[in-house]
């Protein structure tokens, strides 16, 4: 198949960018989407241009590093998967597919479709850990854990700091990104004893990186390639308030 | 943690625009029940609205409600300005993600709770400068008579269609508003949260229905 492209090229941090068209040939359908975008690259190369920048690590959805806006859709149009993980059979032949980077004040374009998102180690270093020395792995049964409060504990810890939340947010919010954190520590004993301190920190650090509000519209949970609800937020904003009053 | 530091945080901001968002829809309530004596006729509503409008707690309340409206709009407007800050650069083309996962609680609401409220702000003031800074009519009791007033007012059909339109606008407002204060209260269960949603949105029905019924009841009134 053949798909016409519209990709968004910048040179560097700060310059000015632009939508560029090109055409990829010879597609096949069960190329991932990545891989028709190394296509066009060896393509580039091979003409002397510079090929498009973009990030990638695992290409089987557990990094994180994959990440672009396809059609106007974070990580494009499946379900609970991450772009490396969208195959070109999803489009149709001679479709025009519009690719973009994650848009936000706080994940700036260093290239391409390339954005820089330390912001998030940033939140991650204010509080996104457990300090406390819980001393060596206890004995299975000895530090009893109710299965419902492990299981969410271990769906929030899916989360693989992609970004995608923040790029569908239309206030740029790492709100889901934060709370998935905060719960995925704060729900176990390990991470209880630091829970209020953690979330004001982190919470500090999220808004001092220009990252939005929370409006509520769950367009983060809906391209979460690890589906992680918003209850993950109403449980930060809880946190959030209590550990004020505390 | 400074309280005043928190309060301006995102998530402290939230919580004040959610706290004075379900004030402001708990006086709509009270206000929707006081003016439904409309209907029992002139003597039941104008003295409803004597004993209100000459108890002294008055000016408390009014105080009140004026405190939560300055406050609910000086921390929207402030966020929206932020939130727009936050994303520089718009994308070239844009889609709603519910597309590929209706888990999404975006709706036209969610998405024009700036317009809807600046809309609302613009009704509060006429309303107020039709209603209580209007005409001052008087009962044979030397009351104000307000439902002379109301009568007079809905006659005109095209504020009869101004009034509808604006009991839409909030609809809307509320549609979203309502469970969104949940949200930002961090209320939820997976149990309680689609219940929570759906009685809202029918609270926020009967609240547009019954404030859209009384321009509609008055103009059959005036008509007769
Ligand atoms: C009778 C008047 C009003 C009522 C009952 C009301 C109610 C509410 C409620 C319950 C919320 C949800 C809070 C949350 O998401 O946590 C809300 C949000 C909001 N209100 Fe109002 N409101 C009123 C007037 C206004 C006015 C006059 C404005 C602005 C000029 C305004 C702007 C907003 C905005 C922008 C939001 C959304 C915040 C967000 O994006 O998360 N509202 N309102
Ligand atoms: S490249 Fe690792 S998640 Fe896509």
């Amino acid at each position: 198949m053949t798909v016409k492209l519209r990709v968004w090229r910048q040179t560097g941090p700060g310059q000015p960018g632009r939508m560029v068209d090109y055409v990829a040939h010879n597609v096949h359908p069960d190329m991932s989407f990545l891989e028709m975008l190394d296509v066009v690259n060896e393509d580039l190369i091979r003409k002397g241009e510079d090929p498009i920048a973009f990030d990638s690590d695992c290409r089987e959805g557990i990094c994180g590093s994959c990440g672009l806006v396809i059609d106007g859709i974070p990580h494009g149009p499946d379900k609970g998967a991450t772009t490396c993980q969208v195959h070109m059979r999803r489009f149709t032949n001679s479709e025009t597919i519009t690719i973009e980077p994650f848009r936000a004040r706080a994940f700036p374009v260093l290239k391409d479709l390339v954005v820089d998102r330390t912001a998030f180690d940033r939140i991650i270093a204010a509080g996104g850990y457990v300090s406390v020395n819980v001393g060596g792995a206890p004995d299975a049964n000895s530090l009893p854990i109710a299965k419902d409060v492990a299981d969410q504990a271990m769906d929030s810890a899916q989360c693989i700091g992609c970004g995608a939340c923040v790029a569908a947010c239309k206030n740029a919010a790492a709100h889901l990104f934060t709370s998935a954190k905060i719960t995925h520590l704060g729900l176990l004993p390990q991470g209880e004893a630091e829970r209020s301190r953690r979330v004001i920190r982190m919470v500090a650090q999220m808004d001092g990186e220009g990252f939005g509000s929370c409006s509520n519209e769950g367009e983060c949970e809906a391209v979460c390639p690890k589906e992680i609800p918003i209850s993950n937020i109403a449980r930060m904003n809880r946190d959030f308030l209590r550990a004020l009053i505390r | 943690m400074i309280p005043q530091k928190a309060l301006s945080s995102s998530i402290g901001s939230k919580f004040l625009i959610a706290l004075t968002g379900l004030s402001l829809v708990l006086f709509l309530v009270a206000h929707l029940a006081g003016n439904l004596l409309f209907i029992a006729g002139p003597d039941a509503f104008n003295h409803y609205s004597h004993s209100l409008i000459s108890n002294p707690l008055v000016y408390g309340a009014e105080a009140g409600l004026l405190a939560l409206f300055v406050l609910h709009i000086v921390k929207t407007v402030w966020m929206f300005a932020a939130n727009r800050t936050a994303r520089p650069e718009r994308y070239a083309v844009r889609k709603w993600a519910r597309k590929k996962n209706p888990s999404s609680r975006k709706t036209v609401a969610s998405t024009t709770m700036i317009l809807t409220g600046s809309i609302t702000l613009l009704f509060v003031i006429t309303h107020l400068v039709t209603f209580k800074f209007g005409p001052y009519y008087e009962t044979a009791e030397g009351i104000r008579d307000l439902y002379r007033l109301q009568l007079a007012v809905f006659s005109d059909p095209t504020y009869v269609g101004f009034y509808l339109f604006c009991m839409a606008v909030i609809f809307f407002h509320l549609w979203h508003g309502i469970s969104s204060a949940a949200q930002s209260f961090g209320i939820d269960s997976p149990h309680w949260t689609p219940r929570i949603i759906w009685t809202a949105r029918l609270v926020t029905a009967l609240l547009a229905a019954g404030f859209g019924l009384l321009p509609v009841f008055t103009f059959a009134l005036s008509v007769n």
